[in-house]
């Protein structure tokens, strides 16, 4: 019986973990992009506008890319990801006539989604915690822009990050179970089966069982992250 | 010809002039002190021929090029400012070394991004990395730090550091080296063996921009002078002049504060020391 249960369970914890990686695989790239893309400065009206009106001086300022990659920040992060998943998956559908997505991949972009937004957040403390005075040193260096956030830059971004990325990442792992409102056979779906078709209970609790031994791999991963870079002393 | 030229620079911060209408010239080999208190427009001056401000009018001219006009829009793209800049060697009052990377991949780190954009890289490739690092390894060895190439920056004491950082700038071979006071985020104690390293580059004839607090080594180490008080040049001169004989009242009373000693001045402590690091 338990050869059974854990067969199952682990056919939904393969289903689980691959919204997992999904989501870091797409997740991590995109909230960088959405990081640039609120930290963008980008005024189109800097030269426009002559008044000194103090609606025109903030008018001149008012970058549109970085105000609108913020509202989008706040409509993801101010919404349930269970209400995306269900937006993604049926109102794709009900758009379209048909089923748009396959179920894990509706539940992969929206997790990518949602949780690009969150990573944003922390890269941009990242990116605006790293002094200025190590940009300068490598513009007077000769580096180009980008030279400077890939070498200068990105391993103490890194560093800084670490813990508010554990925390998120661990997170994600648990929120893989919410997959299971748009029909996603993630781990808790086999689980919760056992206890509605075979009223047994303990293979519900056998789950978090799973859920407790992957966070402990991954708390052990940043633990070993973090030591692996304490060389690097932010001055 | 001047190896640099600058006509008529000004820099606003809003309403705040902190650079007015500054004019100077400086030939090769030739090592001006700028002094002055702080807010005088010093380091924005310094910050302006690195291109880390842009002047809002004012000419740059470096070896007859002027590689900086306010009047003129043109050429002001990056690529452009990056390779113009590197005239420039700019060593900062707090260092800025990169933490992640050990002393020597300090230096030449930006030598070998230049090197990879520059054709016939991959051809030569490891030759052109070899003679990198060699050159890194021996100017961290006239600065005194061969026995540190492999320590992190928090590793390294603050004077150790602004020497890396100095060394760090003569690794691109710039025209003019820019000293944003050097020794100001130092210990007392430390201050000498930076300000040695930089005599030692002044005996060799480094083209120097140095502003500093340290009037006794502005003295000793500087051909010319420059004295400024809310963002003007006030005067200029060669330091007997300026030190031995101000003309303008403003230079008075301010060398006037530092030898009655409200300010301190660190560089005696090394005064008696003989050794020197540049050999």
């Amino acid at each position: 019986m338990l050869a059974d249960v854990t067969r199952n369970l682990l056919s939904g914890f393969g289903i689980s973990c691959q919204i997992f990686f999904g989501t870091l695989i797409f997740g991590i790239p995109l909230g960088l992009l959405v990081a640039f893309g609120s930290m963008n400065t980008w005024a189109p009206f800097k030269r426009v506008i002559k008044s000194e009106s103090r609606f025109a001086a903030a008018l001149r300022s008012f970058s549109p890319i970085s105000f609108l990659v913020r509202i989008f920040i706040w409509i993801i992060r101010g919404t349930p990801l269970l209400l995306q998943l269900i937006v993604i998956f049926f109102g794709s559908a009900i758009l379209m006539g048909h089923s748009v997505f396959e179920r894990v991949d509706a539940a992969i972009i929206t997790f990518s989604i949602n949780y690009a937004c969150y990573f944003a957040v922390i890269f941009r403390g990242g990116i605006e915690s790293v002094p200025k005075g190590q940009q300068e040193a490598g513009l007077v260096l000769g580096m180009t822009k980008r030279q400077i956030f890939t070498h200068v830059t990105l391993l103490q971004l890194i560093k800084r990050i670490m813990p508010a990325m554990s925390n998120e990442v661990i997170t994600l792992v648990k929120d893989t179970a919410l997959a299971r409102i748009i029909g996603v056979t993630e781990i808790i779906y086999y689980g919760y089966r056992y206890v509605t078709a075979e009223a047994l209970i303990w293979p519900l609790f056998y789950t978090g069982v799973f859920f407790l031994a992957f966070n402990g791999i991954l708390t052990l991963l940043f633990a070993y992250i973090e030591k692996r870079m304490d060389y690097i002393k932010i001055l | 010809m001047a190896i640099l030229e600058v006509r008529n620079l000004n820099k606003r911060f809003g309403e705040f002039a902190a650079v007015r209408d500054v004019n100077l010239t400086l030939e090769r080999g030739e090592a001006l002190a700028i002094i002055g208190a702080s807010g005088s427009g010093k380091t924005t001056l310094l910050r302006c021929l690195n291109f880390l401000e842009t002047p809002d009018t004012g000419e740059i001219i470096v070896k007859g090029e002027t590689i900086f006009d306010a009047a003129s829009e043109l050429r002001r793209n990056d690529s452009w400012i990056r390779k113009k800049r590197l005239h420039f060697g700019l060593v900062f009052q707090s260092f800025h070394l990169f933490p992640q990377y050990t002393a020597l991949r300090n230096v030449t780190i930006a030598p070998e991004l230049l090197a990879k954009g520059e054709q016939g890289f991959r051809a030569n490739k490891a030759k052109i990395l070899a003679d990198i690092e060699r050159n890194a390894t021996e100017i961290l060895d006239s600065v005194g730090l061969s026995d540190r190439l492999g320590h992190y920056p928090p590793e390294l004491s603050g004077g150790q550091q602004q020497r890396v950082a100095i060394a760090r700038a003569l690794a691109l071979n710039p025209d003019i080296l820019c000293f944003d006071e050097p020794t100001s985020a130092l210990d007392p104690e430390l201050t000498g063996e930076v300000l040695k390293v930089i005599k030692g580059l002044r005996e060799r004839q480094t083209t120097m921009i140095i502003v500093t607090h340290e009037m006794q080594f502005a003295r000793e180490v500087a051909d010319t002078i420059l004295f400024m008080d809310e963002g003007c040049v006030v005067e200029q001169g060669p330091p007997e002049d300026v030190f031995g004989n101000p003309k303008e009242e403003r230079t008075k009373r301010f060398l006037e504060r530092y030898s009655q000693g409200y300010i301190e001045s660190p560089y005696k402590l090394y005064k008696g020391t003989q050794d020197v690091l540049f050999v």
